[in-house]
């Protein structure tokens, strides 16, 4: 659905994307994940049209009409009401459409209450609400959502989250976020963008699985720090790390020389072991070892 | 809802066209009764004087429009050029301009409704001023011709077409509403300055502003036509510079 080549863009001696090679397949929803100034919101601007790349090269597989895109802190005049801009945004992309798709989308974004109320009273989550229905009213084959969830209060999060989860099969999404754990839930394929260059894309499994340390947590009755100490000196273990309350994180080499040796070298220390368990793989952990 | 009925909606919501309206409605009710009374406005600061004595001579029709055009060139057109850039600023917060930037396939289909309809009410709200100022003209001091209010009203809604186009052009490479207004006042102010040269001022847009003082008085139509050319040439660069500049800027 998108493929890029080289995409670089520069203000001046400052590169704010280098060398991108983004693919992203049809159907699938993107997670684009970075920390702030990663050059998300500047990808994201190349693909949407609204900024020039400096050099390489962008292909969509849609027309610009079948794109839509949503920016972090969406935004509307003040003095129209919610039915209103979902209209404005219907007639702008998809005008044959019935009247009965705007209250269609209002109800999808748990607006239909509100839809006659002036925007300039709605809160940041019913602006973001807003701003996903008019997003998809047009119907778009490519949706590009910048940091849609972010500044949003749990409830909120959970709403827009529910509605980008639903838009799976119907559209190709492409969704930036600094927030990994949206990122985990709802995307099947993720980037990681950092300092303007593409440091992993792929199915969020291989990722976790490829990239991420693993690691086991090991609860003691005491002793943590002789533990640890022993532990480490141990091929194996690529570090310890203490998590407080007597737990320690042992990052290991290979999770199968971990399961076979872990628990002997944990009685030869003679420590209490209170529970030991491999440590679920995370996006967040994958996203630190790139990142690091 | 289009971006048609958008634009109508603004200036009725945010009340810009009550500001456009009352500003030229007064300046057509106040513009002939000062003609009218400003003897009689003097004769009560009289005291204030220090007794210098001042002697005008009696009001003619001519003058109740003299009036009205020289508040109506002035505030008048600060209270368009305002109106205008809240309008045609559409970038000036980057989210509604990716709203609408991100839906159409040309920045023109954004421009075009934002042009005519605020061109539209602004030039209303001129010829509301301009007829309450010649019937009241009329009532006041005296009638006036049609033919020579007509032409001036239409040569003063060109130059207002002018005005709106240079907000456009401004409102394409300035970066907010504040921006724009500056750079169209700024302009506007530096037109005269060049029209003290007699053989330029008949070529300057500024100089329709005042063809509905003028003809009434008793200038030619003729007097008004360089400067006719002049802007309708300037008006259609700056539509092309305003587009340019929307392409141009990146969000």
């Amino acid at each position: 659905m998108i493929q890029t080549r080289g995409l670089t863009k520069a203000y001046g001696d400052r590169k704010a994307l280098a060398e991108v090679d983004l693919v992203v397949p049809e159907g699938s929803v993107y997670g684009l994940v970075g920390p702030n100034g990663a050059g998300k919101t500047t990808l994201l601007g190349i693909l949407a049209g609204l900024r020039r790349s400096s050099s390489g090269t962008v292909k969509l597989a849609v027309d610009p009409t079948e794109r839509a895109v949503l920016p972090d802190t969406p935004r509307f005049d003040p003095w129209l009401t919610g039915v209103e801009v979902v209209s404005l945004a219907k007639q702008l992309t998809d005008p044959d459409a019935d009247s009965g798709r705007v209250e269609e989308v209002l109800a999808d974004a748990g607006l239909a209450e509100a839809k006659q109320r002036r925007v300039g009273g709605y809160s940041r989550g019913m602006l973001q609400r807003l701003g996903l229905a008019c997003t998809i009213v047009g119907r778009p084959r490519l949706i590009l959502l910048d940091e849609p969830a972010s500044a949003l209060d749990p409830q909120g999060r959970r709403e827009v989250l529910d509605l980008i989860s639903r838009l799976r099969g119907s559209a190709t999404v492409l969704f930036s976020s600094h927030i990994l754990g949206d990122v985990q839930e709802v995307c099947d394929t993720v980037g990681i963008l950092d300092d303007g260059r593409l440091l992993f894309q792929g199915p969020i499994e291989s990722l976790l699985v490829g990239q991420a340390v693993p690691r086991f947590h090991v609860r003691l009755r005491a002793d943590a720090d002789r533990v640890g100490a022993a532990l480490a000196d141990l091929d194996w273990v690529a570090d310890v790390e203490q998590l407080g309350d007597n737990t320690l994180a042992v990052a290991v080499t290979s999770l199968d020389v971990a399961e076979t040796n872990l628990p002997g070298e944990l009685a030869a220390t003679g420590a209490a072991v209170i529970s030991f368990q491999p440590e679920e793989a995370t996006l967040e952990r994958a996203f630190l070892e790139l990142t690091r | 809802m289009t971006l048609w009925k958008l634009e109508v909606l603004r200036l009725v919501r945010t009340r810009r066209i009550v500001a456009l309206l009352g500003a030229y409605v007064m300046f057509g009710l106040l513009g002939p009764l000062t003609a009218r009374y400003l003897a009689e406005f003097l004769d009560l600061a009289g005291a204030d004087l220090a007794g210098a004595t001042i002697v005008l001579p009696d009001p003619v029709p001519a003058d109740g429009m003299i009036q009205y055009v020289s508040n109506a060139s002035q505030l008048g057109t600060l209270v368009a050029v305002v109106v205008a850039a809240g309008s045609l600023a559409f970038d000036a917060i980057p989210e509604m301009g990716v709203f609408l930037r991100t839906r159409v396939a040309n920045v023109a289909a954004i421009l075009a409704p934002r042009l005519v309809v605020v061109t539209v009410a602004t030039v209303a709200a001129f010829i509301l001023g301009s007829l309450t100022a010649w019937y009241e003209t009329w009532v006041l001091i005296g009638p006036l011709p049609a033919g020579p209010i007509l032409a001036g009203i239409g040569f003063g809604a060109l130059f207002l077409l002018f005005v709106v186009a240079l907000v456009a052009a401004a409102a394409g490479w300035a970066k907010n509403v504040l921006g724009t207004v500056m750079a169209a006042v700024v302009i506007l102010l530096v037109m005269p300055i060049l029209g003290v040269a007699d053989s330029v001022a008949r070529w300057v847009p500024t100089h329709l502003s005042g063809a509905l003082a003028e003809l009434p008085g008793g200038a030619a139509a003729s007097d008004f036509l360089p400067a006719t050319v002049v802007t309708l040439t300037a008006t259609a660069g700056l539509i092309w510079l305003a587009i340019a500049g929307a392409r141009r800027r990146e969000l």
